[in-house]
């Protein structure tokens, strides 16, 4: 009972310092949910429903990104933001933009192979229907999307699933600075180290709880209702 | 009139059809019959566009946006009404609601006119996308098993629809069917696919009745039987 009582004490006591980091935590992973879906939405549309040489050879690539372990997304974000790197001079490194970054280069491959799976096979089924009746390529495209507009929520909410609960990447680009770059997952596993468990089993019960609801979420809009 | 010209189709050097020579005459009906991978569906998916040929072409007098109608084997019901799913085909006519009503109506689905065509059964899909090709006039069906997952009520209707719309546009049509009942009733001639190739084509009668080919006699005789 009081390990509850410490948790809602830190959780909504006078000191903010929780609140700002899952306030920054949710930020960050809404920043990298967007870019990661304006690059990779496309990109999964054209991958699976156009067939066009090379194509085998980018989904086994895409495919292979989407298992990318996050510290090698991290590690490669840190040597290009770094100050010896080809973008050191943008100055971005231990920013909320490096995470970002770092987010974005691991989430777009997942976004991109999930959107192009879903709606290759929804776009089989409807263009042939559709150019049946005499509707241009574009309109059948518009009705597959439209068709698989619940899938693309559950494959948005996948995204943000993982963005919010990744640990490696954000630790090597954003640094875990404090009242900067330190989010939930940065600060559960300091808190940890530093012996100071009831923070970590704070932010852990909030981080658990973000991800059932995304994960509800996420069952609600991919199943199929009941025929 | 349809001319099929040298047509051969492979897939992964395998060949699925090889139709040298086939001529479809305007306003007359042809049934497509064979066995499961005789070339059918390879044949009508050729017709309409779908798929391109490996060699050979088709040269058909049925041109323009929607003078071809085609219905897949299994035709999707897209998650908006009935209704929607039928004015879709026919977004430019202004009269369209009227148009898809009546056509809804010619295959008995007019009590789900307003149901989400995405929860309906095969059959019924099958009935809405038979009445999405005929709401508008065309010049050549391609209707890919039309009644295969269609209840007897229901084949009655679509076949009924379909004798009355080729009544009244005179347009050309090819069906598969693994019904030669199905072909005797609606068709003027049957071809008779195996292994992708034409093994028969003839009239109706002669070639149902009085098969001369090996493989349709023994088609056939399941039939009889």
């Amino acid at each position: 009972m009081q390990a509850v009582n410490d948790v809602a004490g830190l959780l909504f006591g006078p000191d903010d310092e929780l609140r700002k980091i899952i306030w920054l935590t949710l930020r960050m992973s809404f920043f990298s949910v967007l870019i990661s879906s304006a690059v990779g939405i496309p990109f999964g549309v054209i991958l699976g429903c156009l067939k066009f040489p090379g194509r085998g050879l980018v989904i086994r690539v895409t495919t292979t990104l989407m298992g990318m372990p996050p510290v090698v997304g991290g590690l490669i974000v840190f040597l290009i933001l770094s100050n010896s790197g080809p973008l050191g001079h943008l100055r971005l490194l231990y920013s909320l933009e490096a995470m970002v970054t770092a987010q974005v280069v691991l989430i777009t491959p997942i976004i991109t192979g999930l959107t192009a799976n879903t709606v290759g096979v929804r776009y089989k089924q409807v263009a042939e229907t559709a150019r049946g009746i005499g509707l241009s390529p574009s309109k059948s495209l518009s009705y597959t999307l439209f068709e698989c507009r619940r899938q693309m929520i559950a494959v948005l909410l996948t995204g943000f699933g993982r963005a919010i609960a990744e640990v490696g990447a954000v630790q090597i680009a954003g640094g875990n600075i404090q009242h900067k770059t330190r989010v939930m997952t940065t600060t559960i596993m300091m808190a940890t180290n530093m012996g100071r468990f009831n923070t970590a089993v704070a932010l852990g019960g909030v981080l658990l709880l973000i991800a059932f609801l995304i994960n509800g979420f996420a069952h609600f809009f991919s199943k199929e209702e009941d025929a | 009139m349809i001319q099929v010209l040298g047509v051969r189709k492979e897939y992964t050097g395998r060949c699925v059809l090889d139709v040298p020579s086939l001529c479809f005459e305007q306003g007359k009906r042809y049934a497509l019959l064979g066995a499961n991978g005789s070339g059918k569906s390879t044949l009508l998916k050729i017709l309409a566009g779908i798929i391109k040929p490996t060699e050979g072409t088709v040269q058909s007098e049925a041109a323009g946006k929607n003078a071809v109608g085609y219905m897949p084997q299994k035709p999707y019901g897209f998650s908006f009404s009935v209704l929607r799913n039928v004015t879709m085909a026919i977004d430019a006519c202004p009269n369209r609601k009227e148009i898809a009503k009546s056509a809804i109506g010619a295959v008995g689905m007019s009590t789900l006119i307003n149901a989400d065509a995405s929860k309906l059964s095969g059959g019924e899909t099958q009935r809405i996308a038979f009445a999405r090709i005929i709401a508008i006039q065309r010049k050549l069906l391609l209707l890919d098993e039309p009644t295969a997952s269609t209840d007897l009520n229901g084949i009655d209707l679509l076949e009924k629809a379909l004798l009355n719309y080729c009544g009244e546009t005179g347009c050309t049509v090819i069906f598969a069917t693994h019904s030669p009942a199905q072909a005797m009733r609606l068709a003027n001639q049957v071809i008779f696919l195996q292994q992708g190739l034409i093994a028969e084509h003839g009239e109706s009668k002669q070639v149902l009745h009085e098969p001369q080919s090996k493989a349709a006699q023994a088609f056939l005789n399941h039939w009889k039987l």
